[in-house]
């Protein structure tokens, strides 16, 4: 977000509306509304005064209702734009003309109530719609008690109550009487999969936010008691139920399956009935429950849907097709996020990028037209040749760190130390103001060496990276030490020893930036070409889009035509005919002049670093060499082949996608079949795979309807765990028990089994509502298989990148980062990486190549400065760096007869390995030279620093 | 009438009689909360229209210091007119006690808000608050 606010090709207009929306696709007028703040941005430095001298009370809206804040008020310190703003409906000054306390007191006179409301016309190309998702309604929540009773929450205020900086800071109480809470229950499906409120559709994020909001509630208090009520566990996301089992374990999390219809309250605790599967009737008392709400479409959906001349699908989200999941109905209006359906994070932020892409496409004749660059003032060399003056930022994040370190401790012992001049700390070192206050007192007092005691450098160290070159400093010259994650966050319950630890590692880190010195940036040409791996649905939409932003994209397929599994596919969710999806994505992709396809062909060696890559593609056993900037991972997956329930041993015995092809063939497939049993999670979730396939539930229940269509009276059985219809699949999954296809659900450590017998097959299955065992004779058993990697090593090998456990590439970031690979220069889309339904693997494409156009429509990359430098000197030519560079970033040459290393600078990663092992130490790292740790290291021991 | 059968617990022995659909919330989940005592007896019937006024005496009989129905509120009854039988029941069952020379408040109506379990236990306080006034009526 802070990016966002900082990009100068990025203007952010706060409290507007679009009113209407004319023109065709690259040249709309859009005509906005935008209420005033009443505070100027540029001139706020987000003091507070103004909200300390206001004299009417509000409730803070931020915070759900929870708290009181002031007329005059800014949601949470890391707000974009990080400016305070006014709430007009209870203010005096402008409804009663009188007070004008706080424009009175704002020091930077940034208060102007002479604002008036904007209407604003903007010639734009392309529309996005982003406007996320509507709260569940109030009649909704009645039904819980919500209104009635003060300890029944909703989700969204539980995590306000978890968050330190919350109204509670942190601390979990009953709302009634702030009493510390002893057992809370978590209520699934609140406003979702219920049908009495109109939203029949599973909101697929809630069953793992329950569960992150109840770990986070047990990190706060070990000794709470929760338990959560769901329906179906629906941790569909790539590693999610790894990491739901984790917390069940870790945690103790009780997992109840009942839908619990009511809440009730006895002198101020919550009772709660409910049946369990064997017909029991249980009831118990809580101190809190916290609904768990579903995503709602966008409270004025209908209105953005008219102006945008749009259309919404039943449910009031914006309607999308399977093969364009990002187009919205008018041409040049894309959509991203929750307003395209309900969706985690990953989704989200994966769509946002390949909506970027689609208007990169639609516009790509036009680019850098309007842009503006971001210039750096020349570096301060005078300053940074100076002998070390340091200072040092000790961040309290909130309460996050200083609710357990005592950073008042830290800032002042941080002033102790050898060539500290500065000591200061920050209430949010990464917001706006702060970093505007950091840049002033660096300048002001002359620093040229600067230490941040905060987060993860991880996140965060470009941002205060950037601060340092906004004002002439090179970029290297910052240390940061992470006294949230290694000292509040881990030492939670030992507030004294984590306050120790902090001024150990400020010590070190002190000791260590003394010694720092500029590193040059230095930047590349990009050969601006695109190598896309794979040429099924993923690879050929990526390869698509590249192209059709103006880049030429060599599309890499291994066997002999392109389509990869969409081939075997049939019909699609929304019952569009799959072979006509690809066959129109073919004959784009072979009709396009800037998309080279290469069959019968793969990728042996790659060696090169972003921007410049140097492919062996070995096709028809002749090696061919090919240049380019950029590569997109679109390998794809393969349908897992079971060994267990009789497949590939009974002929009666097939995978979804087997009887999809069947049934593709004709309706004389069906002809004396009565009785079908389909089995899930066969070879996911345990059994061959640790993962969760995510779409065979609603490929089951696809095909199931289809069945049905041809044949209305054939008996369907499905046998299932959690049926992970989530999103709008939902819908299908209600119409297919209307059709009276019979669903059981099943425990894994009792799994149904196959039972061969005179040549008729049986399927036994433990039926949980009749505590029994049931056989049921099977004309066919249809098995969701599940998704399994492709041979994936092979490729990770050659790219030097890492897999998941499962198998899949890894991405960069799983939340922020959903396309990237760690190493620069490569994306990821489709199965490759992880599974997932055709809509989503489209999206990621078009996320992918929208990633992979950036550095070629830069035309240059930057390099990072973290790289290794020989001393050729010190060099004896003995190779071991050669030999071990995982890189291929270093290599020895002669000079003057004798032998020498050299980093290939644009190929290093700064691993260090190198550094390690030369026997003479005359490689170094930049930003970690062996002065620098050894210096940290004898700063640990609590030596004076050498 | 007989003794107590339970003379070791504090409080008398209560009985209810109410509606299936009166509270969902067990009394074992209530009684482990310590929000009802343990010597409380609830007896559920399809509907309160069903209670006699023989049953109520009975229960008297059987050893309880106070009695009391929970009947929906005459809005809400599913048999329409059940609870409100029940009351003139219960009316009646006062003026027998009166009789008999027992303080008729050890038998009561109530209505309750279906499925709500507060106006139960608060009803339950009531009548306990009640006997403890009243004294002892099985420890002659």
């Amino acid at each position: 977000m802070v990016e966002a606010g900082r990009s100068p090709n990025i203007e952010i207009l706060t409290s507007a509306r679009l009113e209407a929306l004319e023109g065709k696709p690259g040249r709309f007028t859009a005509s906005v509304h935008q209420e005033p703040r009443f505070i100027d941005d540029d001139k706020c430095t987000a003091c507070g005064t103004c909200t300390m001298y206001c004299p009417m009370p509000i409730v803070d809206l931020f915070n759900e209702r929870l708290n009181i804040t002031r007329v005059p008020h800014i949601d949470y310190a890391q707000a974009v734009p990080t400016s305070y703003y006014i709430d007009p409906r209870a203010c005096l000054r402008i409804n009663y003309e009188t007070c004008n306390l706080c424009a009175q007191t704002c020091t930077a006179q940034a208060i102007d109530f002479s604002q008036k409301p904007r209407e604003l016309s903007l010639d734009i190309g392309a529309v996005i719609l982003a406007p996320g998702f509507g709260r569940t309604d109030l009649s909704v929540l009645a039904k819980y008690g919500y209104g009635r009773f003060l300890n029944v929450v909703t989700s969204m205020e539980f995590e306000r109550l978890t968050c330190a900086s919350g109204p509670t800071e942190g601390r979990l109480v009953r709302l009634s009487d702030r009493k510390p809470l002893k057992k809370i229950a978590f209520l699934q499906c609140v406003g979702s999969r219920d049908e009495t409120c109109g939203n029949g559709y599973c909101s697929s994020v809630c069953c793992m936010y329950a569960i992150k909001e109840a770990s986070v509630a047990k990190e706060h208090d070990p000794d709470l008691e929760i338990a959560l009520f769901f329906m179906d566990v629906r941790t569909q996301g790539k590693g999610f139920d790894a990491a739901r089992e984790r917390a069940e374990e870790k945690y103790g999390l009780r997992v109840i399956r009942a839908r619990i219809p009511r809440v009730d309250q006895v002198d101020g605790r919550l009772a709660l009935t409910w049946t369990t599967d064997d017909g029991k009737s249980c009831s118990e008392l809580f101190d809190m429950v916290v609904l768990s709400e579903g995503l709602n479409a966008p409270k004025d959906a209908e209105a953005i849907a008219e102006i945008a001349g749009i259309e919404l699908n039943h449910y009031g989200f914006c309607r999308t097709l399977v093969d364009s999941p990002l187009a919205a109905s008018r041409k040049g209006v894309y959509v991203a996020g929750a307003f395209q359906g309900p969706k985690d994070i990953p989704e989200s932020v994966t769509q946002a990028s390949g909506v970027a892409a689609m208007a990169s496409e639609l516009l790509s004749e036009v680019r850098n037209t309007q842009t503006v660059s971001l210039s750096y003032p020349e570096e301060d060399k005078a300053i940074e040749s100076e002998g070390p003056r340091i200072g040092v930022f000790v961040c309290h994040c909130g309460s996050n760190i200083a609710g357990v370190v005592d950073v008042d401790a830290v800032r002042d012992y941080a002033g102790t130390l050898p060539d500290v001049v500065f000591s200061r700390d920050t209430l949010y070192s990464c917001s706006q103001d702060a970093l505007k206050g950091i840049a002033t007192k660096i300048k002001g007092n002359r620093l040229n060496r600067v230490v941040i005691a905060a987060c993860s450098p991880r996140t965060h160290e470009p941002l205060f990276q950037e601060t340092l070159r906004s004002i002439g400093l090179n970029a290297a010259l910052i240390e940061m030490v992470n006294i949230r994650d290694q000292c509040s966050w881990v030492h939670s319950q030992e507030p004294e020893a984590a306050t120790e630890k902090a001024k150990d590692l400020v010590r070190m880190a002190v000791a260590k930036a003394r010694l720092l010195e500029p590193l040059e940036k230095t930047t590349v040409d990009v050969s601006p070409t695109a190598l896309v791996i794979g040429g099924g649905a993923a690879g050929m939409t990526a390869a698509l889009c590249i192209a059709e932003q103006g880049f030429e994209c060599v599309l890499v397929e291994r066997s002999d035509q392109l389509g990869g599994n969409l081939r075997r596919l049939v019909w699609t969710m929304d019952g569009q005919e799959a072979s006509k999806v690809l066959d129109d994505l073919i004959k784009r992709v072979d009709g396009h002049p800037m998309v080279r396809v290469m069959l019968e062909a793969q990728v042996k060696d790659v060696s090169g670093y972003v921007g410049n890559f140097t492919s062996s593609i070995v096709k028809g056993g002749q090696p061919v060499a090919v240049d380019h900037g950029v590569i997109v991972i679109a390998t794809g997956g393969r349908e897992n082949r079971p060994k267990s329930y009789k497949y590939g041993r009974n002929k009666r015995v097939l995978t979804q996608l087997e009887l999809e092809e069947s049934l593709a063939k004709g309706k004389g497939f069906l002809k004396n079949i009565k009785n079908i049993v389909m089995i899930q999670c066969v070879g996911s979730r345990g059994e061959d795979m640790s993962h969760c396939s995510r779409l065979c539930c609603a490929q089951a229940i696809k095909n199931a309807l289809k069945l049905k269509g041809i044949k209305p009276n054939i008996r369907i059985y499905c046998l299932y765990r959690d049926m992970r219809t989530y999103g709008f699949s939902e819908d299908l999954f209600k119409e297919a028990r209307k059709k009276g296809v019979i669903f059981i659900r099943y425990e894994p450590d009792r799994r149904p089994e196959v039972i061969e017998r005179d040549g008729r097959i049986k399927v036994r299955v433990f039926d949980r509502l009749l505590e029994d065992e049931i056989d049921i004779f099977a004309c066919l058993v249809v098995l969701s298989v599940g998704i399994a990697p492709g041979d994936n090593d092979a490729l990770a090998r050659v790219l030097k990148t890492p897999l998941t456990p499962e198998g899949f590439f890894l991405e960069a970031h799983v939340k922020l980062r959903p396309v990237e690979l760690a190493s620069e220069g490569i994306y990821l889309c489709g199965l490759a990486h992880g599974p997932k339904p055709l809509d989503e693997s489209i999206a990621q494409a078009k996320a992918a190549a929208a990633k992979a156009a950036i550095p070629l429509a830069k035309g240059q990359a930057e390099v990072a400065s973290t790289v290794s430098r020989v001393d050729k000197a010190a060099c004896i030519g003995c190779g071991v760096c050669e030999s071990l560079c995982p890189f291929n970033a270093i290599r020895l040459f002669r000079v003057n007869k004798r032998r020498k290393a050299e980093t290939i600078t644009a190929s290093c990663k700064g691993c260090g390995i190198c550094a390690s092992h030369c026997p003479t130490l005359a490689i170094s790292m930049g930003g970690f030279t062996d002065e620098a740790i050894m210096a940290q290291i004898h700063a640990f021991a609590g030596e004076k620093c050498v | 009438m007989s003794r107590l059968k339970n003379n070791s617990c504090q409080v008398g022995k209560i009985v209810v009689f109410c509606c299936n659909y009166t509270t969902s919330v067990s009394t074992d989940t209530l009684r482990e909360a310590g929000l009802i005592p343990e010597n409380l007896d609830v007896k559920k019937l399809p509907c309160t229209g069903r209670i006699e006024v023989s049953a109520l005496l009975d229960a008297f009989e059987q050893g309880a210091e106070a009695v009391f129905v929970a009947g929906c509120r005459s809005d809400e009854c599913h048999n329409l007119s059940g609870s409100r039988r029940a009351e003139k029941r219960v009316g009646y069952t006062k003026r027998l006690l009166e009789e008999l020379d027992i303080d008729p408040d050890r038998v009561e109506m109530f209505f309750v808000h279906r499925g709500e379990t507060q106006p139960i236990v608060d009803a339950v306080r009531e009548m306990t608050t009640r006997i403890a006034k009243l004294g002892q009526l099985h420890s002659i």
